[in-house]
């Protein structure tokens, strides 16, 4: 066990960080890329619930996902990734305060503080 | 009172629980939720501790989700999600800090002994804890990466030598003296200031 006096005023300084540690909100940027790399990781082991399922459980869709989910396809054209195509998850992985409004897109929810 | 406490720490524990049967199930909007809701809180403690070294913050939040992803099914809402996230973060810390001590790469410093003992001055007492936690983080910025974590490890995860010796493979008497040399640095830039 350390005794010495730095020891020991190391050890105050950084019980000080500890407590003092405030919560500070990560960039939007990384939201954006953590969602894409998880939906990604979701996809490794199968299709991804279909949108007629999140949205009856009533989740919002975005336009594109609207039009996908109105489409007469079936259910297993409507489970991809769509978002790996548009253009909002590749500004939202760029930049911060990306400029994208569509409502119910999750790249557009991230850029909100 | 008690009961009003203990039906929010209920409800939280359900939509916890709802949250992740969402994202099993691959909902990409419950998924975006997820994402949302605790990448704040993982962010924060990732980057308290990792902070000198900014670039890593990011992967490291990134694996802590990852590897969230591929054990959420074990979770059983025996804790909240935040703090079972905040458990997968702290092993994945650890295992930075263990990997980045065990790299032979230490400054040209290592050699010598540290000049004198390794007392900080009393100045934090003179600061806020906001400005004393600024300060802290910009001394650790400016040292040597090794210097740095070897600090973190010891002071903010509070880690014996012995346990930061085992794990690094590294020798006790090789944890202290680098801790040594480390507290130097460290009192040497805090004297120093900006």
């Amino acid at each position: 066990m350390e005794t010495n006096d730095g020891d020991e005023q190391l050890s105050r300084i950084f019980r000080e960080v500890l407590q003092a540690e405030l919560q500070e909100p990560a960039p939007s940027r990384l939201k954006a890329r953590l969602y894409s790399a998880l939906v990604r990781a979701q996809q490794e082991t199968g299709p991804l619930q279909s949108l007629t399922k999140s949205e009856a459980a009533g989740r919002g869709l975005c336009v594109f996902e609207k039009l996908v989910q109105i489409a007469p396809i079936g259910e297993k054209a409507k489970s991809p990734f769509f978002c790996w195509a548009c253009h909002a998850r590749i500004l939202a992985e760029e930049m911060e305060d990306a400029p994208i409004f569509w409502t119910n897109c999750p790249y557009a929810e991230f850029q909100k503080r | 009172m008690e009961t009003q406490i203990l039906s929010k720490a209920d409800a939280n524990a359900a939509d916890d629980i709802r949250l992740v049967s969402q994202v099993l199930n691959k909902d990409r909007k419950a998924t975006a939720e997820f994402v949302e809701r605790y990448t704040d809180c993982v962010y924060s403690y990732v980057r308290w501790r990792v902070m000198p070294q900014a670039d890593a913050v990011e992967d490291l939040v990134q694996e802590v989700f990852l590897a969230a992803w591929h054990s959420l099914e074990n979770f059983r809402g025996e804790s909240d999600l935040r703090h079972w996230l905040l458990g997968i973060a702290r092993h994945k810390i650890e295992d930075y800090y263990r990997k980045r001590l065990r790299e032979p790469e230490v400054p040209n410093e290592i050699d010598q002994d540290p000049s004198e003992q390794a007392v900080i001055p009393a100045l934090e007492a003179q600061l806020d804890h906001r400005s004393s936690l600024e300060k802290t983080h910009r001394v650790l910025a400016r040292l040597p990466e090794i210097y740095s974590l070897v600090l973190l490890w010891r002071y903010l995860e509070q880690r014996s030598t012995r346990e930061m010796a085992q794990l690094t493979g590294r020798t006790e008497k090789a944890i202290e003296r680098l801790l040594a040399r480390a507290r130097d640095r460290f009192r040497k830039e805090w004297e120093n200031g900006d």
